[in-house]
């Protein structure tokens, strides 16, 4: 089973929600927990972890062009046909731009000299830290300037499976694009976390689309649902059915997390709060 | 006559008051008199347009992708599409014709190039919309925004972008302010190359540390003069930041403390009101 956390706007408590449900369901069940921003992976954070992994290797999932100089003539087939703007001829030399190239590799095909090769990049390092609530964090972290988020999730998707778990917990980035696809691709549950302000309910209704697309049945959770009670109720009475729990605002949680403590570890009302929400997840997924 | 400037809004991590600070940046520039155009790159989410209160009613410019199309009756079935297209793509079923996945399609567009029959076309599809709103005399907010399920989002970042450049100098404008999306992928980077100047936003805590920290070494390698910028600076702990700050050798610009009026402005789509912080 392969539950997503989501919720196109960022910073509405998608982490906060995914470290909790994850410590509650490993209690009784064998799980393991994807962090699939591989832009800005914080989850361990919230699980009280630093940056002690215990196994990490360096992955690549894409290839650039790279411009055998002496070979090319300067003919330009390559700038024509690239798609991405990533070639250009500047003073009289090829140049790559490999913040624009894709890796597609229409200019190796098109290059009358054979002059241009793909060579595969380095833009992630894959990490797993087996924690003291039991399971395994698989997370990623894609290098500045690199690309490929999608691709890293998949391989992600890929190494948290080798675990063999009965339920698999993705944190997914926020916005609606590739990453996120990935994260919600083949998934059996969506949970998908908001807030109650204009933007809040804009994005869930962005990335609902998405959820929809790949007909993933899925539950909404309302955080900070005290900040704007009318807008809660709205929400509430727009999910209908599909309304798991709601989280109130408290400061406390800023500086909780400020001190990299896990929310279920103190006696902040969040906690209570959290732990209606999993067991009304238990028996949704039982 | 002075240059456009061009000052970029980004953080890493999201929910740390990107759109908030890119709006209160506009107000405080348009009244020193200044004249802005506040560019949303967040296309997958934006949100500056809900808080100034702005409707997005009919686009300006749509945002195509291209993907292949084939004619059965040109098609000879050599599989020399199949055969070269990296993404995995084209799907060469045996005595069969090519299929295309336009999941799997980067619209690279090689397949069109070379069948030597010219037996694939060029097909449409509207991948995103640009929106153009005039907040007041001084102020226009010009909004990227994806349409439906869209896998690659960069290509409606860079025309998104080419349009609002455009507008800003047919305007004379004094500034283009660029709010960028969360993270560091390929919308982000697309967002911010060639900028004057980036303003990092962060929140004092140790998440809003760790990705600024990754968001600065994304401006050094883009070669991008930063500035950060410490929203509810008071609610956490600020030596976080300020020791992320002295290790990259980037300044603090501004310190916003937590604020009931600026979260209420933020609610109620009224953020062009506040006028200090």
């Amino acid at each position: 089973m392969k539950i997503v956390i989501a919720s196109g706007k960022g910073g509405v408590g998608k982490s906060m929600l995914a470290s909790s449900l994850c410590m509650l369901l490993a209690q009784k069940n064998k799980i393991v927990a994807i962090d699939a921003d591989v832009d800005a992976p914080n989850l361990h954070l919230w699980l009280g972890e630093g940056e002690n992994w215990d196994q990490t290797k360096e992955i690549s999932v894409l290839e650039k062009a790279v411009i055998d100089k002496p070979k090319c003539n300067l003919c330009g087939k390559c700038v024509e046909i690239c798609a991405f703007g990533a070639i250009e001829i500047v003073s009289g030399k090829p140049k790559v731009n490999e913040f624009f190239c894709e890796g597609c590799g229409a200019c190796e095909v098109v290059c009358p000299q054979k002059a241009i090769s793909l060579k595969k990049v380095k833009n992630a390092q894959i990490r797993v830290k087996n924690n003291v609530f039991g399971f395994s964090l698989v997370s990623a972290q894609l290098y500045p300037g690199e690309t490929g988020s999608g691709k890293i999730v998949d391989q992600l998707k890929v190494e948290a499976a080798k675990f063999d778990r009965e339920i698999m917990i993705l944190d997914s980035p926020a916005g609606i694009g590739c990453p996120v696809i990935a994260a919600l691709n083949g998934s059996d549950l969506a949970v998908l976390i908001t807030e109650p302000t204009p933007s809040g309910l804009t994005d869930l209704k962005r990335v609902l689309k998405v959820v929809n697309h790949f007909k993933i049945p899925w539950r909404v959770v309302v955080n900070k649902w005290d900040i704007n009670r009318p807008k809660t109720k709205k929400i509430i009475k727009w999910a209908n059915n599909n309304f798991l729990g709601k989280i109130s605002y408290d400061q406390k949680i800023f500086q909780a997390i400020a001190n990299l403590e896990p929310i279920l570890t103190t006696d902040l009302p969040a906690k209570a709060e959290i732990l209606k929400i999993y067991r009304q997840l238990v028996e949704l997924i039982k | 006559m002075a240059k456009l400037e061009k000052i970029a809004i980004t953080g890493g991590k999201g929910g740390v008051g990107k759109s908030t600070v890119a709006i209160l940046l506009a107000n405080k520039l348009i009244k020193k008199g200044k004249k802005v155009v506040l560019l949303d790159l967040d296309v997958e989410c934006p949100n500056d347009y809900l808080l100034l209160g702005q409707k997005l009613k009919r686009s300006v410019k749509k945002i195509y992708a291209r993907f292949p199309k084939l004619n059965k009756e040109k098609c000879t079935q050599c599989g020399l599409c199949a055969r070269n297209c990296r993404s995995q793509a084209i799907f060469m079923p045996p005595k069969g014709y090519p299929l295309f996945v336009h999941e799997l399609c980067s619209s690279c567009g090689l397949c069109w190039h070379l069948c030597p029959r010219g037996a694939i076309e060029i097909g449409k599809k509207v991948i995103g919309q640009v929106f153009k709103s005039k907040v007041d005399n001084n102020f226009w907010l010009i909004t990227g925004r994806s349409v439906g399920v869209v896998d690659e989002t960069g290509p409606i970042v860079t025309k998104t972008r080419e349009y609002g450049e455009k507008l800003a100098q047919k305007l004379k404008a004094d500034y283009l302010l660029i709010d960028t999306a969360v993270g560091l992928h390929c919308g982000v980077i697309r967002a911010l190359i060639g900028v004057d100047l980036a303003m990092a936003v962060t929140e004092p805590t140790p998440l809003g540390a760790h990705d600024l920290e990754l968001i600065l070494a994304l401006l050094r390698k883009l070669k991008i003069r930063a500035k950060i910028i410490i929203n509810q600076v008071d609610l956490g702990k600020e030596r976080l930041i300020k020791g992320i700050a002295e290790k990259a050798g980037v300044s603090i610009k501004y310190r916003i403390p937590y604020s009931k009026k600026i979260v209420g402005a933020y609610c109620r789509g009224k953020l062009r009101e506040v006028n200090s912080w």
